[in-house]
C-alpha cells in the first residue's frame, strides 16, 4: 500500500466529481422516467472508458514522472498557475456556449455528465499511473469549473 | 483499483498492453449485454419467439468455435516498445472508422423488430470480439475493440 499517494487532494477531486455527478441525476430526476433515460445516463458515464484504455495502451512509456519532493517542488507553480487558468477558460467557453445557443446546460444534462465523467477518469487515470502535475491542474481545474458552473451560475 | 494497478507496474509492457487488451474485451462484452437487454426491453417476447431466441446465439458460436481451433494465431502477441508517430495516426483512425460504422450497425440493430434476428447479430458481434481477443493479439485487435464499445456507446448516448 502506497499511503502516502492516497492523500487528500485526490479524494476531494473524487468527492467533488461524485456531488456533481449525484447533483446532476437529481437535476434530471424529473426526465428520468424509462429505461431510456437511464441508459443514457449510464452510457455518457462508460463513455470515455474504452479511449483512455485505448490511449494508455498506445502511450505506455512515455513519461513517467517519479513522485519526489523535488519534482513537486518544481513543478507546484505551472500545475497552479494552469489549475486556476483552466477553471477560468473553461467557465468562460461554458458561458459563451450558453449565450451563443441560448440553451441551459440542465437542458442537456447528457454533455454535464460527459464532461463529468471524462475529466474524472482523465484524472483517476493520471493519478495512478502518471503522476503528471501539470495535468493534475488542468483536469482539477476543468472539474471546478464544471462544479462552479452547475451549482452557483446556473439558475 | 489501486492496488492492481500498482502490482502490474512492475511487469512489462507487453503484460501491461495485455492486461488492458483483456479490460478494452470484458467492457465491450459487458456493453453488448447491455445493448442486448436495452434492445429487448423495447421488443414483446413471445413463446415461439423464446424457443427461437434460445437457439439463435448457436449461429455464431459453433462457426467460432470452429475456427479458434483450426486457425492458429494472426499476430505474435503485443510490442515491448513505443509505437511510432504513424502508427499511432494509423491506428487512431481505424478506430474512429470502426466506431462509425458501429454506430450505424447498432442503429441498424435497433431496427430489426425480430429478436431472434437480434440475438443472433449480437452474439455475432460477441464472437468476433472473441476471435479478436484470442487470435489478433495486437494493436489493430485493440483499435476494432476499442471502436466497437465506442460505437456502441456513441448510438447509446446521441441516437437512442
Amino acid at each position: 500500500m502506497k499511503l502516502k499517494q492516497v492523500n487528500a487532494a485526490f479524494f476531494v477531486t473524487t468527492g467533488i466529481s461524485v456531488l456533481v455527478f449525484v447533483y446532476l441525476v437529481f437535476l434530471g430526476y424529473d426526465e428520468i422516467k424509462t429505461l431510456k433515460d437511464v441508459i443514457k445516463i449510464i452510457a455518457s458515464i462508460l463513455f470515455p472508458i474504452p479511449m483512455l484504455f485505448f490511449v494508455r495502451f498506445i502511450l505506455i512509456e512515455h513519461f513517467l514522472p517519479k513522485n519526489t519532493d523535488e519534482y513537486k517542488l518544481k513543478n507546484q507553480r505551472p500545475a497552479t498557475i494552469l489549475l486556476i487558468a483552466a477553471v477560468v477558460s473553461s467557465l468562460a467557453i461554458m458561458q459563451v456556449l450558453e449565450l451563443v445557443t441560448q440553451q441551459k446546460l440542465e437542458q442537456n444534462l447528457i454533455f454535464a455528465h460527459l464532461i463529468n465523467s471524462t475529466t474524472i477518469s482523465s484524472y483517476v487515470l493520471n493519478y495512478i499511473l502518471y503522476n503528471n502535475l501539470k495535468v493534475n491542474g488542468v483536469l482539477s481545474g476543468v472539474l471546478l469549473a464544471l462544479a462552479v458552473h452547475v451549482f452557483f451560475l446556473s439558475n | 483499483m489501486n492496488q492492481i494497478f500498482n502490482n502490474t507496474e512492475q511487469k512489462d509492457n507487453t503484460k501491461k498492453r495485455e492486461l488492458l487488451f483483456t479490460f478494452q474485451s470484458i467492457i465491450v462484452t459487458g456493453l453488448l449485454a447491455f445493448t442486448a437487454m436495452a434492445f429487448f426491453y423495447y421488443n414483446e417476447l413471445t413463446i415461439v419467439k423464446g424457443i427461437k431466441v434460445v437457439f439463435a446465439p448457436f449461429l455464431s458460436v459453433v462457426p467460432l468455435l470452429f475456427i479458434l481451433s483450426v486457425l492458429r494465431d494472426l499476430r505474435k502477441g503485443f510490442k515491448e516498445g513505443n509505437y511510432s508517430k504513424d502508427e499511432i495516426v494509423k491506428f487512431g483512425l481505424i478506430t474512429l472508422g470502426v466506431t462509425a460504422a458501429f454506430t450505424g450497425i447498432t442503429y441498424l440493430l435497433s431496427v430489426i423488430g425480430a429478436l431472434e434476428i437480434l440475438l443472433a447479430a449480437i452474439i455475432a458481434i460477441l464472437s468476433t470480439v472473441f476471435f479478436l481477443r484470442s487470435k489478433i493479439k495486437d494493436i489493430l485487435g485493440m483499435s476494432i475493440i476499442t471502436g466497437i464499445a465506442e460505437g456502441i456507446i456513441v448510438y447509446m448516448i446521441f441516437l437512442f
